[in-house]
């Protein structure tokens, strides 16, 4: 099943989404990428049906000029999130609305502080310092309320993120083996081999 | 009920209900109503072994779905209390077993002060999640049982002769519409055990169970802590924990949390925790605990993960 | 659903039974230290029609037991019949009343013995426990229970259990510095919370109302006795020399 996480710590936010891609109960891949890097510092996991599809609506950037700065997503992680709402949004009342459920995780770098949005396929956001979505969720959400700091080290936040897929893997019936763990900070944003 | 067909018919409800009750009266010898003095205080035991009354339906599980079913139906009348977090854990220092205490009829909170954890004897332990009145009355009949086994053998019953007797007996009510997870917990000849029992029949042994609505959310923090070796104290305080964390994230449970610990010589009633209590103060002074409140807000109060430079 | 087709054939049937309405109407009971106030309202109804203005929902079992009994009037009376049934035989057996923390098992197992044709009805026992103090027992209508200090059923429960909950239990109050809340409320109170539960409920709820009838339990030479000389209507129902002693106090609710 489709799960993904996200932690914030101090100065980052480390996601982290299992890299299957399912049709029916075959799996028809097991190295995707669902963490897309959308600016330097902004990552968006999306898990759901047609991801990618939602992801080609939001980089289908057209030329940023002053008469539609909306069609490109801003770099301002609250922005940010705000503008994917918007667009899942008006999405879920066309006819053909994207089902993604997403973590928004991104640095906002004026402020020197990591954002985490938990944004839902209804267009349901909320800033928190931890999220997940998918069965997992229901293992990891009372883990975190245990061991998330949001003042911890990286080291210790990935220990935490280890944490939880461990539960995951122990847990949950058909649970992903593979998992792609993105972090980012001032920095911008980089992979991470856990 | 009493037509001709139903009486000779093999696989309809009411002769599986008898077949059931003939399956529990076969452990019975035979009572004499003069054992009881009278028959004035025993229910639908009369005889020792429960009756029950099944609507002349072709179909009675069907009809007690229809009435009773509020998950399938929430404008059903006759609404069963649900929901729950149980759990149960077998370590170094013997069973830890903690409950909630809330009992949910649609999304009305029917009572805050359940009694989840069922004394079965001073030896045994019994959880209840799915239908209250099913694990209650089980459980107590249970007892009853347990009982008659010590004074025919001269020795305790084992956890794992008294989960399997409960574990057939429910399972000779299958398709009825019984409903019930349940923990066995004890010490018997070989330690502390642990047996998981449900109504569909499953019978499992293992150290460390969880049962109930909010069951993920207490493995979360239940696995995380858990080790063999852990001691009273610690064990006590990971059950509350996982009480706790359960309570707070699964709307159908929560309330208060009771924590029983069993050893060598019997279970022991360790507590009764507050759930709002926990999130803002901790369990109070108890063996164990940190100290402080469990609650996220609580314990990361001040915390911030912004990371201004330096300099500024 | 496909296999209904094959057991219709093989017998006719009604297409589905339902033997079961609901009548309205609420019950409450407070457990004092040492007596029990049982109450309910007597208004019956079915859907939006008032089927009689005095329907007594709450009975007397024993001059310790009080039965307060809600959902579906017809297996509420039949219920009552039977459990006054038993405590009659048990009676005749033992030559004395039936203790109510047994009366309280008896109905487990009396509503247990329906369990594949449950008997709708929400039970709320209360009365005097063999050591004297007051209780309360309450049901679910397939057995499970409980002993409380209070509990309200019934279509108003969602209205007056809070009210009760506060009052009673004092959730959601701190007292006063240097004060703490009485463990037991006194008579005169709990009958005022009792009356004041059901006036608001009628208000409130188009299911209550009409009339009040509320029991007291008292446990031998109990002083709350004195709590009852100035309540206007009582009756004193007691039977027995054995001490306990029950009243009931009638009100009127409103009738619209």
């Amino acid at each position: 099943m489709e799960t993904s996480f996200a932690l914030i710590g101090k100065g980052y936010v480390i996601v982290a989404a299992d890299t299957t891609s399912a049709r029916s109960i075959v799996k028809m891949k097991n190295d995707e990428d669902k963490i897309k890097t959308v600016s330097p510092h902004l990552l968006m996991s999306y898990s759901g049906e047609p991801g990618s599809y939602f992801l080609r609506r939001i980089y289908r950037t057209k030329p940023p000029t002053l008469s539609n700065p909306q069609h490109l997503p801003p770099s301002d992680p609250h922005a940010a999130a705000s503008w994917i709402r918007r667009s899942l949004a008006e999405s879920l009342r066309s006819r053909s609305p994207y089902s993604v459920n997403l973590l928004v995780g991104g640095y906002d770098t004026a402020a020197h502080e990591p954002k985490l949005y938990w944004i839902d396929y209804l267009g349901t956001v909320s800033e928190v310092p931890f999220a997940a979505h998918g069965y997992g969720s229901y293992f990891v959400l009372s883990l975190l309320d245990r061991y998330h700091d949001p003042e911890a080290p990286l080291e210790e936040g990935i220990a935490t993120l280890k944490r939880c897929i461990q539960e995951v893997s122990k847990r949950l019936i058909v649970s992903p083996e593979r998992y792609k763990v993105k972090v980012v900070d001032k920095d911008g944003v980089r992979d991470v081999e856990i | 009920m009493n037509t001709f067909v139903n009486k000779f018919s093999t696989h309809s409800a009411v002769s599986q209900l008898k077949r059931a009750q003939k399956l529990v009266a076969a452990d019975e010898d035979e009572y004499s109503d003069a054992a009881w003095g009278s028959q004035g205080g025993f229910g639908n035991m009369i005889k020792g072994i429960p009756n029950f009354t099944v609507p002349a339906v072709p179909d009675p599980a069907a009809f007690l779905r229809l009435h009773t079913d509020d998950h399938a139906d929430p404008s059903c009348k006759i609404k069963i209390q649900h929901g729950t977090t149980t759990l149960a854990f077998r370590f170094q220092g013997g069973v830890i077993v903690a409950v909630d205490s809330r009992a949910t009829a649609g999304s009305y909170i029917a009572s805050g002060t359940v009694k989840k954890v069922i004394e079965i004897n001073p030896y045994l332990l019994g959880t209840m999640a799915g239908g209250a009145a099913d694990c209650q009355f089980w459980e107590t009949y249970l007892g009853m049982h347990c009982r008659l086994h010590e004074l025919r053998n001269r020795e305790r019953i084992s956890v794992s002769a008294a989960s399997k007797y409960l574990s057939n007996l429910v399972y000779s009510y299958k398709g009825m519409g019984l409903s019930m997870g349940t923990m066995i917990c004890g010490w018997d000849k070989t330690g502390p055990a642990v047996f998981y029992v449900d109504s569909d029949g499953t019978r499992l042994k293992g150290d460390l169970f969880s049962v109930g609505s909010g069951s993920t959310f207490a493995y979360g923090v239940l696995d995380q802590g858990y080790r063999w070796d852990l001691t009273d104290e610690e064990a006590q305080e990971l059950g509350r924990r996982s009480i706790f964390a359960a309570g707070h994230r699964d709307a159908f449970s929560g309330n208060t949390c009771n924590l029983y610990h069993v050893k060598e010589d019997g279970w022991k009633f360790i507590g009764n925790y507050d759930v709002s209590t926990m999130y803002y103060e901790g369990p109070g002074d108890v063996p164990g605990a940190p100290g402080g409140g469990y609650g996220y807000g609580i314990r990361t109060e001040g915390r911030s993960a912004a990371d201004p430079p330096a300099s500024s | 659903m496909p296999d209904m087709h094959s057991l219709a054939q093989a017998q006719p049937q009604q297409q589905s039974f339902n033997p079961y309405t609901e009548n309205g109407g609420t019950i409450l009971a407070i457990a004092g230290a040492d007596f029990s106030v049982i109450a309910g309202d007597t208004r019956q109804s079915e859907g939006y029609n008032i089927q009689t203005r005095y329907a007594p929902k709450v009975f007397r079992l024993t001059d310790k037991a009080v039965l307060a009994v809600n959902g579906f009037a017809a297996d509420g009376n039949m219920f009552v019949k039977k459990v006054r049934q038993r405590l009659e035989w048990y009676r005749h057996a033992h030559a004395k009343d039936m203790p109510i923390r047994a009366i309280a098992r008896l109905i487990q197992t009396m509503l247990y013995s329906r369990r594949f044709f449950p008997y709708y009805v929400y039970n709320i026992l209360g009365g005097i426990e063999e050591d004297g103090t007051g209780a309360v027992y309450s049901f679910d209508p397939v057995g499970s229970y409980e002993r409380e200090a209070c509990r309200a059923a019934g279509a108003a429960q969602s209205l007056v259990q809070p009210f009760l909950d506060n009052q009673i239990y004092f959730k959601n109050q701190t007292p006063a510095p240097g004060t703490s809340f009485p463990r037991h409320l006194p008579l005169p109170t709990v009958l005022s919370l009792v009356i004041d539960s059901f006036t608001s409920a009628t208000e409130r709820h188009i299911e209550v109302g009409d009339g009040l009838e509320i029991y007291v339990v008292l446990s031998k030479n109990s002083p709350s006795i004195q709590g009852l000389r100035d309540v206007r209507g009582v009756t004193e129902l007691t039977a027995t020399e054995d001490g306990e002693r029950v009243f009931v106090v009638r009100r009127e609710l409103k009738k619209d």
